[in-house]
């Protein structure tokens, strides 16, 4: 990776810009610059956040109350960071695999704008107004509407450069990313719907939240980033998956048993039983496709030296520590739905560590591979500096597990020890993501050649 | 055209893609869209795979549909919790059978901190339940001790115990208080009948709102059998 950085005569610190990647240039960088700006201010409202958790603590204000600085940083790190990421990246995936150049650009440009600022609108309205009752709902009802046509906007790219691929095949990325950008706007509406604007009456709400957030954080960003994977796995390595004829029943069984996951977080509440049942199967069920996503992609890792070669690799080093995160923490859940389990876990910190496994070593980090691979293909600039690289990976990867760690040890009680080290995790975060914007927004000021005039396309 | 080299270029960064083996993109699609068509990859030799598949999905399947079925009450909407009772659209609610293992959960929840899940008690601390005369005859007697608690000085098998036992029945349901009466009447040698909920509701309802019992008031009322 670092004899890579050292640029020697002034053109050789050009990537090619492809024919498929140049129309992308402009939404591309507009989309995965705001991501990384949201990135930085989530980080840093989340390590104010678990100053919080000592008890040295500072200042009573309301607006830097735990609970307000949580909310705006996990809106930021959702809807900012890996919605505007994922606009983008699978675009430009999907551009690659379908061999598609995006004509109209500035809508997913203006989508992107306005989804920025409807975010910034409600990360304003969390801090000053407090959070709603909703995790991941708790925007102003107005910002919902714009999310929505936003997203139509900018998230459903993937979809048209999957209908105008040239040939009649296709890849399980593909299947992957399109299928979670059609749920999530799906599950967005119906959200807004039944929880915001005409909520549904009692125990339905809780329903339809439950789902939403499982809905909203498996397909969505667990699904993207999973067809992230199996596109960077194979492309990396160069060789087919692991037996691939399973992976579309690894994609049909993950999208239909994530949502039914959704009231296993619902289970000993007052929901009717078999709805809580079916979370628990739901659960259960979810080991099929994580068996056969670990069989795809893991195997595919696992033959011939690709673990060596994936650490050899900036972006599948990323990406294979983030399928992993994302496969593990599924078994994690399923685990924790079980009844008797669940009993000893419902209340304590444990969901909290397995959703950090999922975000923050899971998706984030796979996104952060994908971005490796695919800025300096659209701006057509090298990453300038190796040791930000570096830097980048073991703060964010240590920061995560380290946060997960620190969540799972206070299952039995809070310690001052643990909330410290999960203040030192979320400071290494924010570490690593700053490493990350700095070498992102040098990447982008040094510019980019034109594209080139003869056909690149690959 | 050579596919292959394509896009490996020398002038992208290894970071910034794959190596210069790496897959085109083209070629990257195409060949999963053969092997999912062909089904199979004899170089790599995993034909087992799809076998071992379909038998682990049906295990799956077939365990999440015994699980649905006993764990959703007749997926009625008015059943909240593995304790409600079997619900079935057509014959309303179902009687209430005293189930000794429900009540051994609940025992152990609930009691065991204190008698023992033994039944034997803490000697000088804690009275025993097994083969005691309290347990024992009378359910009246029981279902009152456990719904309202007892503070003053009882025998016990010869053994005197000056104890404080707190209301630990009023959170209980009745149908929860009658298993665990049934459990502790039928368990360690015990050989009493079984309590039926409408019992403990009997009781409840006539105790009212009130504190703890002393043994004399019990026993006035529940004379111990001999």
């Amino acid at each position: 990776m670092t004899q890579e950085q050292r640029s020697g005569r002034p053109d050789e610190d050009r990537a090619r810009v492809s024919r498929v990647d140049a129309p992308l240039r402009g939404p591309f960088l507009l989309l995965f610059g705001s991501a990384v700006l949201w990135l930085t201010l989530g980080s840093a409202l989340s390590l104010v956040a678990a100053f919080k958790l000592l008890p040295a603590g500072f200042g009573s204000c309301e607006w830097t109350s735990f609970g307000r600085l949580e909310a705006a940083a996990r809106n930021a790190f959702f809807y900012g960071w890996a919605g505007n990421a994922l606009f983008a990246l699978n675009l430009w995936l999907l551009s690659q695999l379908g061999r598609f150049e995006i004509r109209n650009g500035w809508m997913a440009a203006i989508g992107g704008l306005f989804w920025n600022l409807a975010l910034i609108w409600s990360t304003v309205s969390v801090i000053i107004s407090g959070p709603g009752a909703y995790a991941l709902l708790d925007f102003p009802a107005g910002a919902g509407p714009v999310l929505a046509v936003a997203f139509a906007l900018a998230g459903l790219w993937p979809v048209v450069a999957y209908a105008k691929r040239p040939t009649g095949h296709s890849f399980a990325g593909q299947w992957f990313v399109v299928a979670a950008a059609v749920s999530f706007l799906l599950a967005f509406v119906l959200a807004q719907v039944t929880v915001v604007w005409a909520p549904a009456a009692g125990v339905a709400q809780a329903v339809a939240h439950s789902w939403y957030v499982r809905t909203a954080t498996l397909l969505w960003l667990g699904g993207s980033a999973l067809g992230l994977g199996y596109y960077f796995v194979s492309k990396v390595l160069a060789r087919p998956l692991h037996a691939y004829y399973l992976a579309s029943v690894a994609f049909w069984t993950y999208f239909l048993f994530a949502g039914w996951t959704a009231p296993a977080s619902l289970i000993g509440s007052p929901v009717p039983l078999w709805v809580q049942s079916a979370g628990v199967v739901g659960s259960m069920m979810m080991l099929v496709p994580v068996l056969l996503v670990g069989l795809n992609l893991l195997g595919a890792l696992s033959q011939e030296g690709g673990w060596s070669r994936a650490w050899n690799s900036t972006a599948l080093r990323f990406i294979s520590v983030g399928v992993v995160a994302i496969l593990f923490s599924l078994v994690l859940a399923a685990w924790a739905a079980d009844r008797s389990v669940n009993a000893a876990l419902r209340f304590t910190s444990f969901a909290e560590g397995q959703g950090v496994l999922l975000l923050y070593a899971g998706v984030s980090m796979t996104i952060f591979g994908a971005a490796y691979a695919a800025l300096p293909r659209v701006s057509g600039s090298r990453w300038p500096s190796a040791a930000a690289i570096h830097t980048h990976f073991w703060a964010s990867f240590l920061g995560a597990v380290g946060s997960a760690v620190s969540a799972f040890a206070q299952i039995g009680g809070a310690s001052q020890t643990m909330a410290f080290v999960g203040l030192v995790s979320t400071g290494l975060l924010l570490a690593g993501h700053l490493a990350f914007a700095a070498n992102t927004f040098a990447t982008l000021l040094k510019g980019s050649p034109a594209p080139e005039s003869h056909p690149a396309q690959d | 055209m050579n596919d292959r080299n394509r896009h490996s270029d020398r002038s992208r960064p290894r970071q910034g893609g794959p190596g210069p083996e790496g897959f085109s993109d083209g070629r990257l699609v195409e060949v999963h869209s053969q092997i999912a068509r062909n089904k199979q990859e004899p170089a790599l030799g995993f034909s087992m795979t799809p076998i071992f598949v379909v038998f682990l999905f049906c295990a799956f399947g077939f365990w999440a549909g015994l699980y649905l079925t006993r764990n959703s009450r007749g997926f009625s909407a008015s059943a909240f919790d593995l304790d409600a009772p079997v619900v079935s659209a057509s014959a309303g609610p179902v009687a209430f059978e005293p189930d000794a293992a429900k009540g051994e959960k609940l025992y152990l929840a609930n009691c065991a901190a204190c008698h023992q899940p033994t039944g034997m008690g803490l000697p000088g601390a804690f009275p025993p339940l097994a083969k005691s005369p309290w347990v024992a005859g009378d359910e009246k007697r029981m279902i009152k001790i456990i719904l309202l608690g007892m503070a003053g000085e009882v025998e016990v098998a010869g053994a005197k115990y000056n104890g404080n036992m707190p209301n630990v029945g009023s959170a209980l349901k009745d149908a929860q208080i009658a298993n665990i009466a049934t459990y502790v009447r039928s368990a360690w040698g015990n050989a009493a009948d079984p309590v039926m909920d409408t019992s403990v509701a009997e009781v409840r309802k006539a105790l009212g709102a009130r504190g703890q019992l002393s043994p004399k008031e019990i026993l006035d009322a529940h004379p111990l059998g001999k």
